[in-house]
Parts: C-alpha cells; sequence; structure tokens
C-alpha cells in the first residue's frame, strides 16, 4: 500500500480544530448531485490521515455518503479563527475497538448529565480518510504544531506527592499543586462510597463552598460515568452541549417521545463551568474515585492535557493506594489517653440508625459510615471523657461494621474532620501523628439516640 | 419545482424563521463540482454573509468573500445546485434551503448594508453564549483579510428542510 500523499496543512498542526469548541459544517451530495450541509459538534482526529465522525441518527449526509463517499468539512481553530477545508472519503464504520469505545463514553457521560441517554445514543464511528486539507482563504499563513515539553510540570507534581505522608496532605497537596503548577485553579477529589454505588467529595480546591459530603451515583452524569467505565471524560465546551441537547430534546418532545427524557443533573462545582477533565484514580486494579477539573473557560482542557492529567492522576491514585496501608506501628506509638474537661455550654447530637445520620443541635452533619463513626466517638467521649483515638481501633472495631477493613477508613475520617470544619465551631477532629487523632470538644455534649 | 417561502401548513412557522433568521444566523452554503462520476462529486463549502428574502418571497440572496468562495462561484455557473444553511448559534435552530443558484453580481449598497447588519447581529447573538465579539469580528476578518470583495448569489429555493438537530433533521418543511 502506498503511503498517503502529505496534506497541504498537516492535521497535527490544527489540532485545536478538532476539539468540539467550535461547530463544524459537513456537505455532501446525493447520487443526483444535490448537495446537503449540515453541523457537527465535533469532528474528531483518529491520526494524521483520518478523521471520525459519530452515526446517531440516520440522516441526509449518511444515506449520501453511502452513495457518494466524498464531502468536504470545514474546521475553525479555536485560537486563531482559521479556518481549514478538509476533503473527506468515507471508509467505513466501525461499531466496536478502542476508538467506539472512547466516542461513546464522552457522548453517554455527557447525555446522561444533560437527561438524554435513551436518545443520544452512538451507533458507530464513521471514519473517513483525508485526501486533503486547505486553508479556507487561501493566503492564510501556515500553522505550526505547538512544541510543548509537560516533563517539567509532570516531575514537579511528582515531587510534591511524594513528600505526603497521608492521605488528608496528600489530597491538599495535589489539588495545590494542580493550581500552582498547571493553572487549573478549580479542582475536586471524589472518593468511591464502600457501597461501590456512590461517590462522595473528599476534597476541593477553588470553590466558594467546598462542597465535602456531596454525592454523585456511580454510572450518572459525567462523573459518574467515568468512575463506572474507568475512562477519562472531557468536556470542551459545556454551554454548547447544552444548546444542542436542548435542541434535539425540543425535538423529541415535538415528537410526543417525553418518556424518553430524563432530568438534566446540575454539574457540582463552578456554575459557569464550560471545561470539565474527569480522571478516574484507578490503582492496584481498583477504583479509589475521580478527580476532577473544572475552568469557566470554553476549551481549557484539550486532548494534550486529556494525557498530562491522566499522568497525574495515576500518580495520585498509586500514593492514594500506599498511604491507605494500614500502619501496624501506630498503635504501639499512641500516646496515653487525654481525657475532657466540664464544660459550660451544651450542644446536643442526635444519631439516627436508620441511616446512620449525624445532627448537631438540629444541623444535619453526615450519614452513613462517617456518621456510625462519629457517633462511636461521641459516645465514648460522653462515657469516659476520652479525647484520643487510633485509626486501627476504629478499623478493629466489628460493631461499626466497616465494608472493608484495608481501605476506605481514611478517606472517611478526612470527609468527617472536612465537614466539621465547615459546620461545627466547637468540635474538632485533629491528626496528632500516624494513624491517631484527637477529638476537641468545646461544649458539653448530650447524646440522642433515634430509630 | 419552483415555489415561494412558506409552502403548506407550515407557512406561519417559516415565515418566523426566515424573519428570525435574516441576519442573525451562521449561514453557510454548499455547491458541487459538475461533470464528474459519482463517487469523484466533491462539495464546497463556504460562507455567507447578509442574507435578504426578496420582497415576492421567491428568492434569497447573500454575499460570499471572493477569497473564501472562487470554487463556490465556479461551480454554481457551472450547474447552479445549492444548499443554504441558516442556524441561530443560540438555539441550533436550523433550517436548510436547497434550490438555484441563477445569478451571480456585484453587490449594492442595499446588500453591503445587510453584510454590516448581519455582522453585527450575529456577533451580539455569539456575544449571549459567551464568543466575545472580537471574536466574531476576527472571525469575519480571518475571509476578507487577503481579499476584500464581496460576490452577490441569488437563489431561488425549491425545497426548504428543518436541520435543527436530533431525530427529525432533514424532514421537509
Amino acid at each position: 500500500m502506498s503511503a498517503p500523499t502529505p496534506l497541504t496543512v498537516p492535521l497535527e498542526n490544527i489540532a485545536p480544530c478538532f476539539e468540539g469548541i467550535l461547530p463544524s459544517t459537513i456537505c455532501s451530495c446525493s447520487r443526483e448531485g444535490t448537495p446537503n450541509l449540515t453541523y457537527l459538534s465535533v469532528v474528531h482526529l483518529l491520526d494524521p490521515h483520518h478523521v471520525g465522525l459519530s452515526y446517531q441518527f440516520f440522516n441526509k449526509t449518511r444515506r449520501n455518503v453511502l452513495q457518494n463517499p466524498m464531502v468536504q468539512v470545514v474546521v475553525t481553530s479555536p485560537e486563531t479563527l482559521y479556518q481549514y477545508r478538509l476533503t473527506l472519503c468515507y471508509e467505513r464504520t466501525e461499531m466496536e475497538g478502542p476508538t467506539f469505545d472512547r466516542m461513546k463514553s464522552n457522548l453517554d457521560a455527557v447525555a446522561s448529565q444533560t437527561g438524554m441517554s435513551h436518545v443520544f445514543r452512538l451507533r458507530g464511528v464513521d471514519i473517513y480518510r483525508v485526501l486533503d486539507c486547505r486553508p479556507f482563504n487561501t493566503q492564510t499563513p501556515a500553522e505550526s504544531p505547538p512544541k510543548i515539553d509537560p516533563l517539567p510540570e509532570l516531575e514537579a507534581f511528582s515531587d510534591r506527592l511524594t513528600a505526603c505522608a497521608d492521605l488528608d496532605s496528600l489530597l491538599d497537596t495535589a489539588l495545590d499543586a494542580l493550581s500552582t503548577i498547571f493553572d487549573i485553579d478549580h479542582s475536586f477529589v471524589m472518593a468511591m462510597g464502600e457501597d461501590g454505588a456512590r461517590l462522595y467529595t473528599l476534597a476541593s480546591h477553588g470553590y466558594a463552598d467546598s462542597g465535602v459530603g456531596s454525592e454523585v451515583w456511580v454510572g450518572e452524569g459525567i462523573l459518574g460515568v467515568a468512575a463506572e467505565r474507568r475512562v477519562v471524560v472531557r468536556a470542551t465546551s459545556l454551554a454548547r452541549e447544552k444548546i444542542l441537547s436542548r435542541a434535539v430534546r425540543s425535538t423529541v418532545k415535538r415528537r410526543g417521545k417525553e418518556s424518553l427524557l430524563e432530568k438534566e443533573i446540575a454539574l457540582p462545582g463552578l456554575p459557569n463551568v464550560q471545561s470539565q477533565l474527569v480522571a478516574p484514580l484507578v490503582a492496584r486494579d481498583r477504583l479509589w474515585g475521580v478527580l476532577c477539573l473544572q475552568s469557566a473557560v470554553t476549551g481549557r482542557f484539550l486532548a494534550r492535557d486529556e494525557r498530562l492529567i491522566q499522568i497525574a492522576a495515576r500518580h495520585l491514585a498509586a500514593t492514594m493506594a500506599m498511604l491507605a496501608q494500614p500502619d501496624a506501628t501506630a498503635l504501639k506509638a499512641a500516646p496515653p489517653h487525654r481525657t475532657a474537661v466540664q464544660l459550660p455550654m451544651s450542644a446536643v447530637v442526635k444519631h439516627y440508625g436508620s441511616d446512620d445520620s449525624i445532627f448537631i443541635d438540629d444541623a444535619y452533619l453526615i450519614k452513613g459510615v462517617a456518621g456510625r463513626i462519629f457517633w462511636k466517638l461521641v459516645q465514648s467521649h460522653a462515657r469516659t471523657g476520652r479525647v484520643d483515638f487510633t485509626n486501627k481501633e476504629i478499623r478493629l472495631d466489628s460493631n461499626l461494621k466497616l465494608p472493608d477493613i484495608k481501605d476506605n477508613l481514611e478517606a472517611r475520617l478526612i470527609l468527617l474532620r472536612r465537614r466539621l470544619e465547615a459546620r461545627c465551631d466547637f468540635l474538632r477532629l485533629i491528626r496528632v501523628g500516624r494513624g491517631q487523632f484527637r477529638m476537641e470538644v468545646q461544649r458539653q455534649l448530650t447524646l440522642e439516640k433515634h430509630v | 419545482m419552483t415555489s415561494s417561502f412558506g409552502m403548506g401548513s407550515h407557512q406561519a412557522t417559516l415565515e418566523e424563521d426566515v424573519t428570525l433568521f435574516n441576519g442573525q444566523t451562521s449561514s453557510s452554503l454548499t455547491s458541487q463540482t459538475s461533470g464528474l462520476p459519482l463517487g469523484q462529486l466533491v462539495p464546497e463549502i463556504t460562507r455567507g454573509w447578509g442574507l435578504l428574502v426578496s420582497k415576492d418571497r421567491k428568492s434569497i440572496s447573500l454575499c460570499v468573500p471572493l477569497a473564501t468562495s472562487q470554487k463556490t462561484i465556479d461551480n454554481l455557473t457551472g450547474n447552479g445546485q445549492i444548499a443554504v444553511c441558516c442556524s441561530l448559534p443560540t438555539s441550533y435552530k436550523t433550517v436548510q434551503l436547497k434550490g438555484q443558484c441563477i445569478e451571480t453580481t456585484d453587490p449594492t449598497p442595499a446588500d453591503l448594508t445587510a453584510v454590516e447588519r448581519h455582522r453585527e447581529a450575529f456577533g451580539r447573538l455569539n456575544a449571549r453564549i459567551g464568543f466575545r465579539r472580537q471574536r466574531t469580528e476576527t472571525l469575519w476578518r480571518r475571509e476578507l483579510e487577503t481579499l476584500p470583495d464581496l460576490v452577490k448569489l441569488r437563489v431561488i429555493p425549491e425545497q426548504v428542510f428543518d436541520q435543527t438537530p436530533g431525530p427529525d433533521a432533514g424532514s421537509h418543511l
């Protein structure tokens, strides 16, 4: 097979055109030569001589290319706003394989977020050979591919993580490093819940409200789909995605097929989010959670950022897995138990057994496993005045019914500590050493147990 | 078949669409080469500005930059077959007209005024969805920076389609 002819403009020189930041146009023509024009959300760059287009509906373009495989596509650079004409020849449709899976995950994630899971369905990826790519305006100057060396940033990121001795500082350090090293100012980590069905926010950076403790369902929305399939999901223009899904939504309604529509899910985090990248945190073949990056800028996270963040996320996950190993020496090093003194003010702590939710002075604090742990701590404190505890004694307490004794406890303690910081000014959990913490209580606690 | 806009029972909707679209949409058009066998027909896209509907509502006109549209003009001179797509960036409501280009001429002052109006209105609309005015201006400038000439196309629409994305895209209006 002969080598492909070099293109007038190499596709890699105009890679941002293939990010779906600005819409593209495609024209085809029928057997009779009647032209047809339509808009495309995104043209996917597959390799230096191929692009892929999603096949969702059997439309006129598709009918035409099956008769006459030659089409033209115009893409626009979101950076320079130069446009390029691509002459394409339809080759085949893929309905499985890595390209199909990657595009399907992205489509499914955004469809789930916008309540369109039953409408947006990827049937296949139409693969086109690029015969030529030339400037829309023949006098357009040539663009060169950006020369970016990400290694110094990655090195600095891994260096910061290496210095962390516990999960709490690891999470704060990682999110701070994303900001200072990669200029990503809004990020959060969600951890996998013990039931495997929910993710909960464990740490965040750059938001007015930390959001710690907020939950999403695995498999639902951009975050949930990224977690369920353990893939990176990236959106470059969420405002456009919403406009598109609302346009299709109104068509579906007009057809009387409202039963196909689900509710739009609000994205956690930035209210005006335009770009989002979600990377799964996988180590030792286990999903520990997801790392989510957000920006109010359209097209903030490109394909090159995706690779970079995937490496950073793997490093973060590996460090999380390492730090989750119980420390056998922790108990030996535990300090003698200190006890609390009598305090003048009081507060009521209520525990509801049905879901282990905790309310302090009627304000909700936390539920689930973290709620059970907190109830154990305050009961122990109320009975004996005890304030010092170890991770190990909690891990070994069968009454707590921890789902897996090896993991997640540290994450739940961090969640509990951060929820207390945000919601309660007289009760704190302070880390005092590896696997040890102290509960600082500045009021007399009255405990109430409810069903 | 030659017909006016507003065919059949969709007249009110279509007139509303045309009014709505006139001067605010992203307008692209396509043509195709003549005399090539099936399998080698390569259509050509360009962007149009200042779409106007004639008073008798039987034709439309729009202007294309010469720097980006020479091949389109050649194609239209050859066979006249054309499709024009107008899409509102704020809702993706899209209409496609298919028909015959019957004339390519120099634009009149009224056409140039329509182009200016389109530039303004398109910029304003895009700004509402976060695409800054300056960027719409750059997009426009890129098409004319090497050659400022515009060519006017007059088109008789024969068929009108709803091209709004979704399962109904391509249905007749």
